[in-house]
Parts: structure tokens; sequence; C-alpha cells
């Protein structure tokens, strides 16, 4: 879902509680180059915002770096 | 639709504090794992700063946040009137310095971090070819 929203990206997410709902992302993304972390994540939150509004996710860890 | 006048109460806190957290609980007893992390990583860069309890009013305070900054989970670090992070970003850009960079503060010598970080590349100084 993270990689369709942001083409060239790598996510690797990770399942923290075991119920699936509690999810930390590490995302590796050529769309972060110039972006302070704060706007960064608000691009990993916007591509998951769906899953946070049906409520398949409550809680969403990011990491995000650029790629190289 | 976030409340006019909360808002604009908010955006008179974050103007007139250089560092301002919004925080579940408070920095004396912090009632949120992610706001205590926050408060300890402040502590430790030995900042000054200004702390709002969210709790009272949870679901309004994350109305105005939504409006005024795209972010509606706490805790929320301003400083100098933006939005600089959470928790994890916090952490991140303390351990890497550029939590103490933006403060305007040194990094303290006894700033516990974990590992060594790889020098992110948007760090790295602008490749200048002649």
């Amino acid at each position: 879902m993270i990689e369709a929203a942001l083409p060239g990206a790598a996510a690797e997410v990770r399942d923290e509680t075991g119920t699936g709902d509690h999810i930390r992302a590490t995302v590796v993304a050529p769309q972060f180059e110039g972006l302070s972390r704060i706007d960064q994540h608000r691009l990993v939150k916007a591509a998951v915002k769906e899953r946070f509004d049906d409520g398949t996710i409550h809680a969403l860890s990011v990491k995000t770096s650029l790629p190289g | 639709m976030a409340d006019p006048e909360l808002k604009s109460k908010v955006e008179e806190l974050i103007a007139a504090n250089q560092v301002l957290l919004f925080m579940k609980g408070t920095p004396d007893m912090p009632r949120c794992g992610f706001s205590m992390r926050v408060v300890q990583v402040l502590d430790q860069v030995d900042v000054d700063y200004g702390a709002i309890d969210v709790l009272p009013a949870l679901q309004p305070l994350r109305e105005v946040t939504a409006e005024i900054s795209d972010w509606q989970t706490f805790p929320q670090l301003y400083v100098n009137g933006e939005l600089l992070g959470g928790c994890d970003i916090i952490e991140e850009m303390f351990e890497s310095g550029e939590l103490a960079e933006a403060l305007g503060v040194e990094q303290p010598e006894t700033a516990q971090v974990p590992q060594a970080q790889p020098t992110a590349p948007q760090q790295s100084p602008p490749l200048q070819i002649e």
C-alpha cells in the first residue's frame, strides 16, 4: 500500500503486537528527498490513511530514510 | 471542524513558546509512554519548554492540530512555530544531533545514542562541481 502510493519506495512493515493493528513501518523512498522528517512521515501516513479510517490500524510507528 | 476559539488559543501558545510540547499528562507525571520519552529527551538536551496536557480536551485538540499542522496524534513538539515531530521523529533527531541543532543548543555529551547511526544522505552537503 505504501509502495503503491510512493512509486520507487521500499517499505518494510512489521506487526508490533501480533494483533495486526500496531504497525511499525520502515520506509525508504526517493520522494523523501528535500523533505523534513515530519513531511516524510506525513507522506507515509497519507498512504495508509484509509486503513486508519476503517480501523484496521490503530498505531503506526514510522522510520523514514532516503535510498542509497 | 475545529473550535475556532480553541484553535486561535493554540496558535497563540505555539507562537508565544519557542519550544512547546503537547503531551498526555505533565512533564512531572506523563500519562503516556510516548509523551514520557519526549520529556526524557528534552530533559537531556536541557532546554526550557512549555508543556500542555492534552488529556482534558483530547478530541477538540486533535481537531485543532489536524487543521494547524495535519497531525492528530500526541505528543507533538513545536519549535519556532513549526511542528517538529512526535515521539519517533524527536528520538531520531535527538540521536542524530538534529534536535539540538533545531533547538540551538549543544548536543549533550551524555546523549544516549543506542547505536551508531549511518549518515543519512539528506545530511550530506550538496556536491559542488565547478
